[in-house]
């Protein structure tokens, strides 16, 4: 009895080994929740900062549509019908009356089209995201054994 | 065995757990704290925000633009940081606003030191152009280092769109204005003013980056294509304005039309102003000027009325061409003699010569024949007495008294039949027409030619607005006008076209019941090239000076618009059309 008990006492940790193991833990449980609100922390401002550059981008985009949209006016000023046609007088163009016309006819010749401001754009463009952001760890790993080649070689 | 140091490990394990216990009560506090509480609290900015969408552009058949958007600054004060600086910069402030914005110091002082209870920006200008903001940001910036009642600090601006237009006057009266509250009045601008402005969207923005949310697209007003035709409406409207100034008419109006679609090539009134400058328009527009005498005004035409009667009494059978007329002068009607103009006597006449010489007694007797039954209800086909439904704000109905009516009379089948007791707009004149010019096909007016939105363009389609007349008596009617044009060698002929058309000389009634005889309305109305007719044109000269007479005044009106017609819109003269146009 006596040499089991000596056995059990011998083989028992010490009390400073297992304040040890504790102590361990505790730091290690520690360091996890630093880390895990550290990473928060990240994101959040991460998060925060791409926000801002979202409001700053719109910001930069409607700016581009109301300059684009002053452009276009002065450019319509520039080139307005009085404008032309003082250019063109002051360059030594008149006026041409019905009776200075010769008129030839061109077989093929289509007259212009009425001005079409439709998009070209006949598809909206889609989003593609990749499989990474969508697919589980876990749909990633049955799909790797599906398509993976098999051993023997060779696809049906 | 027992560890000497065995206390060290308790005590640094200890420690550690009172230290981790105490960042998580930290933690705690700080979130339950009563300044955790007032953040969390307090509003972190932001607001309801209200995008005005750009207001939809406005081009001309080609794609020029006629109306269009320009940048103009918000010029406004922060008053928080005026508060802040204890109004030491204001009157630097108020001065630089004096200075570059035009605006009086003492108010914009007063704005700024006494603003209502609550308010913490004070707008000083909504519609400073780009180089006045630029001027004033430059100066802020240079000034921004010196002492603090020197400096503009406070002082922001913001841009926004307004409306321009690049042509100024060009079309001034088909196109409307905008006002600064973003309201369209007149023409287009009024009548498509809910699709150009497009639909404004209230969005709360909140200035907490992780409450960052992407906007709303907000989409543009419609853009609408004209049918006009820029180089066309500015012939026109130059060739008006010489003809105004040198007749000394009282006013103007051509409008041009394609007859088989109804398309308004050109429309040109006076007065007209740069829509730019449309603060003005009290000044231009005084008392009740219309705006657009084209559609706004409806006035009695005279004698090119005389083509509607004749076309119903040729589409009833009532008369023939070649039927004659004795022409004493004089004819009685109602009980009242109903003379020609002039009291000139013609003698026999057929019916072009009814038409060549605008024999007011003829068309009375034509009138007659058709019945007050037949006569009025072919008035009414041809969209006498009612809008004719064009894409323009402000259009008058005219005025078509019915048997039956309180005011009407026997003798007004007879001064009807000449264009005279019935009031008509220019617009209504040219619809009515188009029956005659299009194989009695009368088609609605129009201005917009297509709507483009979100990326895709719906081109209005013509619409025929009724059929008063049949094919042939359309063609016989034009082939008359035509020939009595010829015969008459009018001043509104164009070398190489065929034309039909109408002069009209009419006096002008009084708010006493009679006509003034020393003033008249002189108009005109044709089209051509008589086998295909690609342009109707209305010329009416209100009051001329130098003549009364349509045939005088208003006939080369119709001829100098014709000869740029048929330039611009590449039409080649008859019988280069009809040799090419192969067997």
């Amino acid at each position: 009895m006596n040499n089991i008990s000596h056995l059990v006492q011998k083989y028992r940790q010490a009390s400073w080994r297992v304040q040890l193991q504790w102590l361990v833990l505790f730091v290690l449980g520690l360091v996890a929740v630093a880390l895990v609100a550290g990473l928060y922390l990240s994101v959040s401002a991460r998060a925060a900062l791409t926000g801002r550059e979202i409001q700053s981008l719109e910001a930069t985009i409607r700016s581009g549509e109301r300059v684009n949209a002053d452009l276009e006016s002065q450019l319509a000023a520039l080139t307005s019908a009085q404008e032309m046609k003082d250019q063109a007088i002051a360059i030594g163009f008149q006026p041409v009356g019905p009776a200075e016309i010769t008129y030839m006819p061109v077989s093929g010749y289509a007259p212009p089209p009425a001005v079409n401001m439709a998009s070209q754009e006949t598809h909206p463009s889609v989003l593609v995201i990749p499989p990474e952001y969508t697919q589980s760890l876990f749909d990633w790993f049955i799909e790797r054994m599906q398509t993976a080649p098999s051993a023997a070689g060779g696809q049906p | 065995m027992k560890n000497p140091h065995t206390w060290r490990y308790v005590t640094v394990q200890i420690m550690l757990v009172v230290f981790g216990f105490s960042i998580l009560a930290q933690i705690i506090r700080i979130q339950h704290s009563a300044e955790a509480k007032a953040i969390l609290d307090k509003d972190p900015g932001g607001g309801v925000q209200t995008f005005y969408p750009a207001r939809g552009e406005i081009l001309d058949l080609k794609g020029h633009l006629m109306a269009g958007n320009k940048i103009v600054y918000e010029v406004g004060v922060d008053i928080q940081v005026l508060k802040e600086n204890e109004y030491a910069n204001a009157n630097t402030i108020a001065l630089a606003a004096n200075v570059y914005l035009d605006l009086d110091f003492a108010t914009v002082l007063n704005w700024m030191t006494q603003p209502p209870e609550g308010l913490r920006y004070v707008v000083l200008d909504n519609f400073a152009s780009s180089d006045e903001e630029k001027a004033l940001m430059d100066l802020q910036e240079s000034v921004k280092d010196k002492p603090r009642d020197q400096t503009l600090e406070g002082l922001n601006s913001k841009p926004h769109l307004v409306r321009t237009y690049p042509e100024g006057s060009l079309a001034a009266n088909i196109i409307g204005f905008v006002t600064e509250e973003g309201i369209g009045y007149y023409g287009v601008e009024e009548k498509y003013n809910s699709l150009l402005a497009g639909l404004p969207i209230n969005v709360w923005v909140s200035a907490d980056p992780n409450r960052a949310e992407e906007l709303p697209n907000i989409p543009p007003g419609a853009t609408l294509i004209l049918t006009l035709d820029r180089e066309v409406q500015a012939s026109v409207e130059e060739i008006l304005d010489t003809a105004v100034l040198n007749t000394g008419a009282a006013s103007g109006t051509v409008v041009v039309m394609d007859p088989k679609t109804g398309e308004i090539l050109a429309l040109a009134v006076t007065p007209h102003m740069n829509l730019n400058e449309y603060s003005r328009y009290k000044e231009i527009f005084p008392g009740e000027t219309p705006f657009d005498r084209a559609i706004s005004q409806a006035y009695e035409p005279g004698s090119v009325y005389k083509i509607l009667t004749m076309a119903a009494a040729l589409d009833n059978g009532v008369v023939k061409p070649e039927d004659t007329y004795f022409d004493s002068g004089i004819i009685l009607i109602g009980g009242v003699a109903i003379r020609n103009w002039n009291n000139t006597v013609w003698g026999q006449q057929d019916m072009i010569g009814c038409l060549q010489h605008s024999i007011n007694a003829c068309l009375v007797h034509v009138a007659s024949l058709l019945g007050n039954d037949s006569f009025y209800s072919y008035m009414q086909k041809f969209g006498i007495g009612h809008t004719t439904g064009i894409d323009l704000a402000g259009e008058a109905t005219g005025h078509l008294k019915l048997p039956g009516d309180s005011d009407w009379y026997p003798v007004d089948l007879g001064t009807n039949a000449f264009g005279q007791g019935v009031s008509v707009t220019p617009i209504q004149m040219v619809m009515a027409a188009s029956a005659i010019a299009n194989d009695g096909k009368m088609v609605y007016p129009h201005l917009v030619h297509a709507m483009v939105q979100d990326g895709r363009q719906q081109n209005i389609s013509p619409q025929v607005a009724g059929t008063p007349i049949s094919a042939t008596t359309a063609h016989t009617l034009s082939d008359m006008l035509s020939i009595s044009l010829e015969k008459e060698s009018s001043n509104a002929l164009v070398p190489g076209y065929r034309i039909a058309g109408k002069t009209g000389t009419a006096q002008i009634p009084t708010p006493y019941g009679v006509y003034d005889s020393s003033a008249t309305n002189a108009s005109f109305i044709g089209w051509g090239p008589l086998d295909d007719p690609k342009f109707l044109v209305y010329v009416w000269l209100e009051k001329p000076q130098t003549s009364i007479w349509g045939s005088e005044v208003a006939a080369p009106v119709f001829k100098q618009v014709v000869e740029k017609l048929v330039v611009l819109m590449g039409i080649p003269p008859d019988s280069v059309r009809l040799q090419t146009a192969g067997p």
